[in-house]
């Protein structure tokens, strides 16, 4: 048995083992027909054992073995597996087992396996450019040397040369005693490039060559006060002048671009980027094609300084006396130019010692890509500090432990997936900053008894990853904010490899987060600072040791203002300078326009359950002034004031106001950032404001001042149906009441308009509500008859409330096609709401059922719409509204977001064609399905999300499945996935979801172009998915589609500002063949409740109560809803008619317009065979020919709609 | 173009009424409205003496009909009595009768209410054949007026604002009671009706009477049967249940069973892998897996 046999790794063995895989597999592949499949070694081996037990009793170990297999275990499969068939089969078992075992899945090895293979680098581009890269280092070979010279010699050599010496801020004064050389460099290879984990980026990548300073360059006190930095400007100065001269000699200048850079934007490292013009001369060494630019970075000599000197907390610049001041940045700097080929060298022994190292950096590498980290220095903005470097280290260190106890996280014979993974796991799951740190041993000789890394329970308050062996930390670079975003963003991706029910490949991989960067963060907006004089003032002597340069102090200035000022509120954010230049022509000592803090553009990630809270609570209040209270005083100014809680407490706090557009953060945002940065500081570019503005406001007291996250409109109408509850409940009837549940949108806070009190014109006054009497057989086995008998019940109800206060009367109830017997109870509450109730028995679904069994074949379709539709109104309605509410609990934005895009929605005319619970369960999709996203949690985010998903989502292939759960029960599931959390949790299950799946699969085979039914929407609320889509026209559900498309072209291209708002609002009316435009007598606005744009004059014109005459009720009605009604009933087999159904909210100031909209369906567009069942208006053509008369038809509308046509457009 | 079309390949002649012009389209051009006429033909009684009529205009009543009837009539100097219209259901409300679908208890046993026209048709009845000779000579000379003067203008019946606004009205509530006291009456005592003739009459052939007990119409009986109609469950994979047998069977006490098993599995594995890699070449021969989309 193999696995008995396995032996320590034999270095030729497995090289042999290597090979005859390969060929093994190219067999295999052969016979399979699939040529991509991808063989790591070790993962090979390891399931070379497994198969070789047979029994598979020890997989679960093999799995963690990290030592390679003897080269028996292939012996016996290579030559079968040549010549034998069914063997390969068993050869076909064996990665299908491999993969399942040492992948999430086997698509997802696949899918690796392919991402890989897509983003390899083209190996024609590396030859072309590794030539050059010959060509450039017998160049550099040729540089001649240069003696010491002083800082003026320096000078007069450069003077009068076209490079510029590339000196950091101070530049060395002319009384500088040390000298400047050069001598020729050690030149290697370094970073991706080097360890070949490049992968494709369409921008281009770039190449890393290393240029080491000769030692004797240095003295051992070099490092203080910028004397190394100094002397490596000229080296590279005096090179760079050097390279361009020989490039002249050798007639390549025409070639080449050179530009002096900064390397990772540390302004005190510049370096030399050497690029091809665009529009050079075809030659050998031409590689514009590739795409690559070569970074010639100048390092200094490993250990050539004490590295305990340039800790993070020593200082290494003096000002005056000053010894305590702490200069990371610099030291960092510093320290880290002597270690760049060190680390080169600790991650090839790592990339050795394991198979799978380079494909999971590759995939570390996009990841990082997607999500918009880069190793630059986060303390000048964007997210940076973290990018593949660090990842391929931190793998690194993990795979010599990392644990508490020094316990190994990875081990090298994992899988791609299971290092990535391993690596992802610890980044969400332990904390490497205020509660502790990784330490680790960069020791680059194999053969060395390495300490294990361990993780330090001691945070330094600042993300540390501390190297033993170099001194170094390598997450100096990285903000303590951009830390917790790549924490949020690691937790999300943790979640997304545990996630067992859907395929999450793709957003892990290949979705790029950054493309629009109002739907990465929840607010964004620019931080205008007209004067920066005061930040300038405070960047005094003592600052620029520390930070180095302007920009590094005020970003950190922000952030820590942020911090304080919105604590809890927010979960992250992220602070971009606009205008930054990271390079400059080598003619220039730096870039130009110097430091630009004017402009900066802040973008926040929200903690939903946080960020609307009135009170910022500070320290409690004591006599003495505590340091806390001093410094919360201070902080805030004169918002300070004191307050006594309920418990009796008494502490410093601060109070907001709330707004309902503009959202807290935002306040306290402007008032700090006033305070501490610049009197004049201005938030601009907020775009959030006008999407909260285009939320209806309620006529309702205060209403302007109300968060959009409160719910008391709501809660208001709730209660009056909890007492209505009781009132029905103490009733004597001849059946007892078994329920009244509430189904209405208002139940679950989506209704468009918020509930007023007798407001009785909105199309949503009246909420439904669905009573069932205690079981009976006796009700009628007939349907009109059924419907008679519920409505004999609902007059004794009537009877009972008329004597009470509650008013109520009955309306004919038209939701149920063909169905003209159903009767509706609408009550009018005293309080100014209503609710009409509709009764459900046990006889409806039968009677249903059996109308569709009975029906004639060319019925039957009509008659399941009908069906579907009494389900959807009477029976799944209470598991909708139910499960929406209880959702909506946990995402406080959920409500205004779904009334934004029924908005959204009804201005393009599309909501009177999608049914209310659909539009709610797909605005649900960035709540609970985000990723790879946050969860939204401000209004724009949520509703731009929608609009993103809509854009994107492929209906026609997708199914769409949402786990309608509340985020703590999903988080649970998760990241604990303890039995008991799943037992309890509502989440779906894996069956539930390959039900989904398996029925969306028939449903597309015998439709496959979706042309009955475009939209898939399963969740526990219909597992079906199509009981809300499938009265969705073709037409509608492409229109929304490319609806969506638009806006976020639009968005793309223009980007999100007042016009963009306004336009993704407008609908366009162009598109639809003709436009009928309609004024109604009355207006609608007020008496729908909603708040007019002049705000609280109308207030009092607020109605009080219901007319006396329930009649009157109808006349502030809108009548357009009923004409467009039979419009469609009329035309529905040619024509498809749209209308605003809010008239109070689209309809002009005051609510008095609409326009319908008609859309001829295709097979109507050209004339067609004259037949007895055409059903549609039409006019003959010739004998047997005819076509719509579509000029009959608008005057058959003018005629219909006489009252309120006002003009009519025909595109 | 249509204005010489006087009638189709198939028989129907083409009516044509001149619009009432509309000042809110801003298009002086006159505007017809086409009808296509024909003689119905029908076994059944009720319709006899019928035309069929195709795309009658918007809210046509009977009235309008005969109105533009005599009209048509006169310029042949001739006379037909239109008796009633029959099938029309502009707005293909009627078109399915739920309540005969779910019993037969109030139906009037009227062939009559299981006739329907396609939508956009009805039937123009008359009072006897000779009114119908008369109006479809009529309609078939006024086919070929294609020219002005001739042509019969058509006057809309307009709903009004109150139309549209009556359908928020309350019903009246002595009319509902009205009605349903009536309406469960009628049911109830066919109900009862339907009952005893169910108990009484099933005779067999030895002539012993089949008794049917009260509850023969039990919900869970005709629930199995119906169910699976539900369009819900159609794109559903039912799961066959499993036995008594199947359950208390042991399957991993012979030796085969096991070596079975393990042979299905790893077939399962197997398929499901070379799914897999199927999935992967479409899902590649789509580019899905390029990062930078």
């Amino acid at each position: 048995m193999a696995s008995l046999k396995r032996g320590a790794s034999d270095a030729i063995k497995y090289e042999e083992s290597g090979l005859r895989k390969k060929a093994l597999i190219d067999t295999i592949s052969s016979q399979t027909g699939e040529k991509d499949v991808h063989f790591e070694g070790g993962n090979g081996s390891e399931s070379e054992d497994t198969r070789a037990t047979g029994s598979g009793k020890d997989e679960d170990d093999d799995e963690h073995d990290d030592d390679d297999s003897s080269a028996e275990g292939h012996e016996d499969g290579v030559p079968q597996a040549r010549h034998a068939v069914k063997k390969i089969g068993a050869q076909d078992i064996q990665i299908a087992r491999e993969t399942a075992e040492l992948f999430k899945s086997n698509i997802f090895k696949l899918q690796i396996d392919e991402l890989l293979q897509q983003v390899k680098l083209k190996d024609s581009h590396i030859l072309k450019v590794e030539k050059f890269m010959h060509k450039l280092y017998d160049m550099i070979q040729r540089i001649p040397e240069w003696g010491s010279h002083t800082i003026s010699e320096v000078e007069t050599y450069f003077k009068g040369k076209i490079v510029t010496v590339p000196f950091v801020e101070p530049r060395p004064t002319a009384s500088t005693k040390y000298k400047f050389e050069y001598k020729t460099p050690d030149v290697s290879l370094i970073g991706s490039f080097a360890l070949k984990a490049v992968v494709y980026q369409p921008e281009g990548s770039s190449v890393d060559i290393l240029l080491t300073m000769p030692e004797s360059l240095f003295e051992k006190k070099d490092f203080m006060n910028f004397k190394c930095i100094h002397k490596r400007s000229v080296y590279l100065a005096y090179f760079t002048h050097h390279l361009s001269l020989l490039l002249a000699d050798e007639k390549l200048s025409d070639l080449f671009h050179l530009e002096y850079a900064y390397f990772n934007g540390d302004s005190l490292n510049p370096i030399l980027n050497i690029k091809c013009k665009p529009d050079a001369a075809s030659s050998d060494y031409n590689f514009y094609k590739t795409k690559f630019s070569i970074n010639l970075m100048v390092g200094f000599p490993y250990g050539v300084f004490d590295a305990k000197k340039l800790r993070p907390n020593k200082n290494c610049i003096r000002i005056q006396d000053d010894k305590e001041t702490r200069t990371p940045f610099y030291n960092f700097s510093v320290l880290s130019a002597t270690t760049y080929d060190h680390y080169l060298k600790f991650l090839y022994k790592t990339k050795k010692q394991t198979e799978a190292f380079k494909d999971a950096c590759m995939l570390g590498r996009l990841w990082i890509k997607q999500r918009g980290f880069t190793s630059d220095i986060s303390y000048c903005g964007k997210l940076g500090g973290f990018g593949p470097f660090e990842f391929a280290t931190l793998m690194s260190a993990l795979l010599s432990g990392g644990g508490v106890n020094g316990n190994k996280i990875l081990l090298h014979g994992f899988s791609s997936y299971q290092l990535f993974k391993g690596v992802i796991k610890y980044l969400a799951t332990m904390d490497l900053c205020s509660e502790g740190h990784l330490q680790f041993y960069s020791e680059i000789d194999s053969s060395a008894t390495v300490p294990t890394s361990r993780y330090i329970e001691e945070g330094f308050q600042t993300p540390t990853i501390f190297d033993k062996t170099t001194k170094v930390n390598i997450l100096n670079k990285m903000s303590l904010s951009c830390y917790q975003t790549l924490k949020l963003y690691a937790q999300g991706t943790y979640r997304n490899l545990n996630d067992t029910l859907k395929d999450q490949f793709s957003n892990i991989f290949l979705t790029n987060l950054n493309k629009v960067s109002n739907l990465k963060y929840d607010i964004c907006f620019d931080l205008l600072l007209p004067t920066d004089s005061v930040l300038q003032e405070q960047f005094g002597p003592v600052e620029k040791i520390r930070f180095i340069n302007l920009e590094n102090f005020v970003v950190n200035k922000i952030s820590n203002v942020m911090k304080i000022a919105l604590g809890e509120r927010i979960l992250s954010f992220e602070i971009e300078l606009l205008n930054r230049h990271s390079s400059f022509p080598i003619s220039r000592r730096k870039p130009s326009g110097g430091a630009n803090i004017s402009n900066i553009r802040i973008k926040i990630l929200v903690n939903p359950t946080e960020h609307e809270k009135l009170l910022t609570r500070g320290p409690v209040n004591s006599d003495q002034n505590s340091p806390e209270v001093l410094s919360f005083k201070s902080f805030w100014g004169k918002k300070s004031s004191l307050r006594r809680f309920k418990d009796g407490t008494i502490t410093h706090c601060c109070v907001w106001p709330t707004s309902a557009s503009e959202p807290v953060i935002v306040q306290i945002l402007s008032y700090v950032f006033k305070l501490h940065l610049a009197e004049d500081a201005i938030i601009s570019g907020q775009t959030l404001k006008q999407f909260h503005e285009l939320l209806p406001l309620p006529n309702l007291p205060a209403s302007s001042s109300t968060s959009i996250t409160n719910l008391g409109s709501y809660l208001t109408l709730k209660k009056s149906f909890e007492d209505f509850h009781k009132v029905i409940f103490g009733m004597q009837l001849p059946l007892t009441v078994k329920s009244l549940l509430p189904v209405g949108s208002a139940f679950r806070y989506t209704t468009l308009c918020q509930p007023v009190p007798f407001a009785f014109s909105s199309p949503d006054f009246f909420q439904d509500v669905i009573l069932e009497f205690e079981s009976t057989p006796k009700w009628p086995d007939e349907v009109s008859s059924l419907e008679k008998a519920k409505a004999a019940f609902l007059l004794k109800i009537k009877e009972q409330l008329d004597s009470g206060k509650y008013k109520s009367f009955f309306i004919r109830d038209e939701s149920i096609p063909y169905n003209l017997e159903v009767l509706t109870l609408n009550v009018l509450t005293p309080d100014g709401f209503g609710f009409r109730i509709r009764v459900l028995t046990e006889r409806d679904e039968v009677l249903y059922l059996r109308a569709i069994s009975n029906a004639r074949n060319e019925l039957k379709p009509e008659l399941e719409r009908t069906f579907l539709k009494f389900t959807a109104k009477y029976l799944t309605s209470v598991r909708h509204t139910r499960t929406i509410e209880n959702v909506s609990h946990g995402f406080p934005l959920y409500s205004p977001v779904v009334r934004l895009f029924k908005k959204w929605l009804d201005c393009h005319l599309l909501l009177g064609h999608l049914p209310e619970e659909l539009v709610e369960t797909l605005a649900m999709k960035p709540f609970v399905d985000a990723s790879p996203y946050l969860p939204s949690a401000s209004l724009e985010n949520g509703f731009l999300k929608i609009i993103a998903f809509l854009s994107e989502w492929n209906w026609r292939e997708d199914p769409l499945v949402l786990d309608l759960v509340r985020p703590s029960e999903s988080e649970e599931h998760a990241v604990e996935s303890s039995i008991d959390a799943k037992k309890f949790s509502e989440s779906l299950t894996l069956s539930q979801y390959k039900t989904m799946e398996s029925n969306f699969s028939t449903l597309r085979k015998n439709d496959p172009q979706g042309f009955h039914v475009q939209f898939f929407v399963g969740s526990r609320i219909d597992p079906s998915g199509i009981l809300y889509s499938s009265s969705v026209p073709l037409p509608i559900a492409t229109r929304l589609t490319a609806l969506s498309k638009v806006a976020m072209t639009l968005i793309k291209n223009h980007g999100l500002n007042k016009q963009t708002i306004d336009l993704l609002f407008t609908p366009a009316l162009k598109d639809y063949d003709f436009v009928v435009k309609l004024q109604s007598p009355v207006a609608l606005k007020l008496s729908s409740g909603v708040l007019d744009s002049q705000g609280y004059k109308n207030l009092s014109e607020q109605p009080t109560g219901f007319p006396s005459d329930l009649s009157q009720l109808s006349e502030k009605m809108d009548p357009t809803l009923q004409l467009i009604k039979y419009l469609n009933l009329k035309y529905r087999n040619s024509i498809i008619f749209s209308s605003h159904q809010y008239m109070a909210v689209n309809g002009g100031f005051d609510g008095s317009r609409n326009v319908i909209t008609g859309l001829i369906k295709p097979l109507f567009k050209t004339s067609q065979r004259f037949k007895v069942n055409i059903d549609a208006n039409i006019e003959p053509v010739d004998d047997v020919q005819v076509q719509l008369n579509k000029e009959a038809i608008f005057h058959e509308i003018a005629a219909f709609g006489q009252d309120f046509v006002t003009a009519f457009e025909v595109n | 173009m249509s204005s010489d079309v006087k009638s189709m390949k198939n028989g129907f002649a083409v009516i044509r009424f001149r619009l009432p012009r509309c000042e809110k389209l801003e298009d002086n051009a006159e505007v017809f409205h086409f009808m296509f006429v024909k003689k119905h033909q029908s076994k059944n009684e009720q319709e006899q003496n019928c035309l069929f009529l195709i795309n009658l205009p918007l809210l046509t009543g009977l009235e309008t009909l005969k109105k533009s009837f005599s009209e048509i009539c006169s310029q042949s100097g001739t006379v037909a009595h239109v008796s009633q219209l029959l099938h029309h259901d502009e707005f293909g409300i009627n078109e399915i009768d739920l309540s005969s679908l779910t019993s037969d208890l109030m139906s009037t046993g009227d062939k009559e209410e299981k006739r329907f026209t396609p939508r956009n048709t009805a039937l123009l009845q008359f009072m006897d054949s000779s009114s119908l000779e008369n109006a479809w000579s009529a309609v078939c000379k006024y086919s070929r007026e294609t020219q002005g003067a001739k042509v019969i203008d058509w006057t809309f019946q307009s709903p009004s604002m109150a139309t549209f606004v009556n359908f928020y009205k309350p019903l009246d509530l002595e009319y509902l009671k009205e009605d349903i006291y009536t309406h469960m009456a009628i049911f109830e005592e066919r109900e009862q009706r339907a009952q005893e003739e169910a108990q009484s009459s099933i005779v067999d052939e030895d002539g012993f009477t089949l008794v049917v007990g009260k509850n023969t119409k039990s919900l869970n009986s005709i629930r199995k049967k119906i169910l699976n109609r539900n369009p819900l469950l159609k794109f559903e994979k039912r799961a066959k249940s499993t036995s008594m047998v199947d359950k208390k069977a042991k399957e991993d006490f012979y030796r085969f069973q096991i070596r079975e098993r393990k042979k299905q599995e790893i077939g399962e594995l197997l398929t499901k892998f070379k799914e897999d890699q199927l999935r992967i070449k479409e899902m590649k021969s789509k580019r899905k897996f390029n990062p930078y989309a």
